[in-house]
């Protein structure tokens, strides 16, 4: 694959992108008053209980958890099936199968500036925040290095899932529905709207033996453990690894079934 | 302009809602996925709660099941702005791209015409979610039950709802001079969210922020406070009612405003 002609689809992302300015001052504000509720409520939660930790989790390792799986949500969520639905809804889809590229890579590359942009104007901007509030508690070391290999992971697995949904919208021709669905999965089986480490019993090994967790669980856990044992680091990245292979296999493999059976309308 | 009589509003709106309603039709497996696809949104909230509870005997001094009524209660409340009022996500593109235009030279009431377009069936199956939450929740609190007290809870919902609604209006109306609404819309969604928690457990700064700034505990807290606790009602339940028509009011003066001083775009 050409490399350039991916960095030239990243560039004109950036650019697109930062006409919005605004719009990602609006975005970590939002994360900020997330940041507000999320510390009341948790506050309120432990207080409740009486104990410093409850499975494990410290009251702020439980906010860094959560406001920075918001964090990266921000920056991960792509739009993907939105934006499949949509080209497929209005046959715009034609053209973008006629491009000399494959349009799994060829959509990849072109939200990659995106994520770039957000990454540097919403996640960063959160993380500083979030570090500087809770005075310290994210451990700054090694760990960083891995979170970034966890979460360069993390993006690949959530993009085939998102591939994935979106190549259904190719049979269901209906958008809203299908991809309300998948976030609202998502959302809960990874941890990031309760940390898993909460989950009663056989849910939590549940929803350990699925991808999801993968996508937010498995980088932030790496983020908040300062000095890791190097075979439960191994483990976590070597399952999302797995993820990585297995769901982009799959995306690849159901596109493909797929796109044979596409029908567009008008012409 | 002549001032139409409600009677004449009433019957339009019949025939632009069938209108829309038999062009929804013909995509009946949207309308399954999306309805079904809602519902799973209200289920994954009632599941956070369940979890939460699993671990937290109490937040704050609410119980599991008072905290289902508040959710239950933002449910129902948040229907009208759902069904009714969905258009809104729709302006900032209309503005965009020059479609608004139409509205303004129609011979009736643009913010009534522009809204009566679209109806969203799906908000239905949200509403019968809600309801269902509530009457389970008021089941189990052993809350009384009586005419008045029916009659109570339906203003109270009818309050929720419009201090939902003049939000949404305010922030779709943001798009006549900031172009893209968007994050503005998506963080007042939000807000949504954090209605379901009582207020009480933020500290006195930000109760008076969500109170009177951004009236997020008129949404759900102070409205069903009336029925949940009938002997500790703050004056701030009573006066809901006349805030959220003096918010639904300033809201709606304006999206005139933004719609009057709108010059459109292009030819």
């Amino acid at each position: 694959m050409n490399i350039k002609r991916c960095l030239t689809l990243t560039r004109a992302g950036i650019i697109e992108s930062l006409q919005f300015r605004l719009g990602a001052l609006v975005v970590v504000a939002g994360n900020l008053l997330y940041l507000v509720v999320i510390y009341h409520l948790w506050q309120a939660i432990f207080a409740s209980v009486g104990t410093e930790t409850v499975n494990g989790m410290t009251f702020t390792d439980t906010l860094i958890y959560l406001v920075l799986a918001t964090a990266l949500f921000n920056f991960m969520e792509m739009y993907v099936v939105w934006e499949m639905g949509h080209a497929i809804q209005t046959g715009e889809i034609t053209i973008q199968l006629l491009k000399p590229m494959k349009y799994r890579s060829y959509m990849f590359w072109s939200y990659s500036g995106t994520a770039v942009t957000q990454f540097f104007f919403t996640f960063l901007p959160t993380f500083i925040i979030v570090a500087i509030v809770t005075n310290g508690a994210i451990p700054l070391g090694l760990n960083l290095l891995f979170f970034v290999i966890s979460v360069m992971l993390a993006i690949s697995i959530n993009y085939s899932i998102d591939f994935l949904t979106g190549t259904i919208c190719l049979y269901t021709e209906s958008t809203w529905g299908i991809n309300i669905m998948k976030q609202v999965i998502v959302l809960l089986m990874s941890g990031a709207t309760i940390p898993l480490a909460f989950f009663p019993e056989p849910l939590k090994t549940i929803v350990n033996y699925l991808p999801f967790q993968s996508i937010y669980n498995a980088p932030l856990s790496v983020l908040l453990d300062g000095n890791p044992e190097p075979a439960k680091l191994l483990t976590t990245l070597g399952i999302q690894l797995f993820w990585c292979v297995v769901m982009n296999i799959a995306s690849r493999l159901f596109w493909k079934l797929s796109l044979k059976r596409i029908t567009v309308n008008g012409g | 302009m002549k001032r139409k009589s409600l009677g004449f509003y009433f019957r339009i709106y019949r025939k632009i809602l069938a209108q829309d309603l038999k062009s929804k039709m013909s995509y009946r497996a949207d309308f399954i996925i999306s309805t079904i696809g809602m519902i799973f949104t209200n289920i994954a909230g009632f599941v956070s709660f369940w979890i939460l509870f699993q671990n937290f005997p109490s937040i704050n001094g609410w119980g599991y099941y008072e905290m289902l009524f508040l959710y239950g209660f933002s449910l129902v409340s948040l229907t009208p702005v759902q069904c009714f009022f969905d258009n809104n996500w729709a302006l900032r593109n209309q503005v965009y791209s020059g479609d608004f235009i139409k509205y303004c030279f129609r011979p009736i009431n643009m913010f009534f015409y522009f809204q009566s377009e679209v109806f969203d069936i799906k908000g239905l199956g949200q509403f019968a979610f809600g309801l269902g939450t509530l009457i389970y929740s008021w089941n189990k609190l052993g809350l009384e039950f009586s005419p008045l007290m029916l009659l109570k809870m339906i203003v109270f919902l009818i309050t929720a709802s419009l201090i939902m609604i003049a939000l949404q209006n305010a922030a779709a109306a943001t798009c006549f001079w900031i172009q893209n609404s968007f994050f503005v819309l998506d963080l007042v969604t939000k807000f949504k969210d954090y209605a379901r928690y009582p207020i009480t457990i933020f500290s006195p700064v930000f109760r008076f922020i969500f109170t009177f700034v951004i009236p997020i505990a008129f949404i759900a807290y102070y409205p069903s406070l009336v029925v949940l606790r009938p002997d500790e009602v703050p004056i701030l339940s009573w006066i809901s009612p006349i805030v959220a028509l003096v918010f639904f009011f300033l809201s709606y003066k304006l999206w005139m405003r933004g719609a009057m001083k709108y010059n459109g775009t292009g030819a």
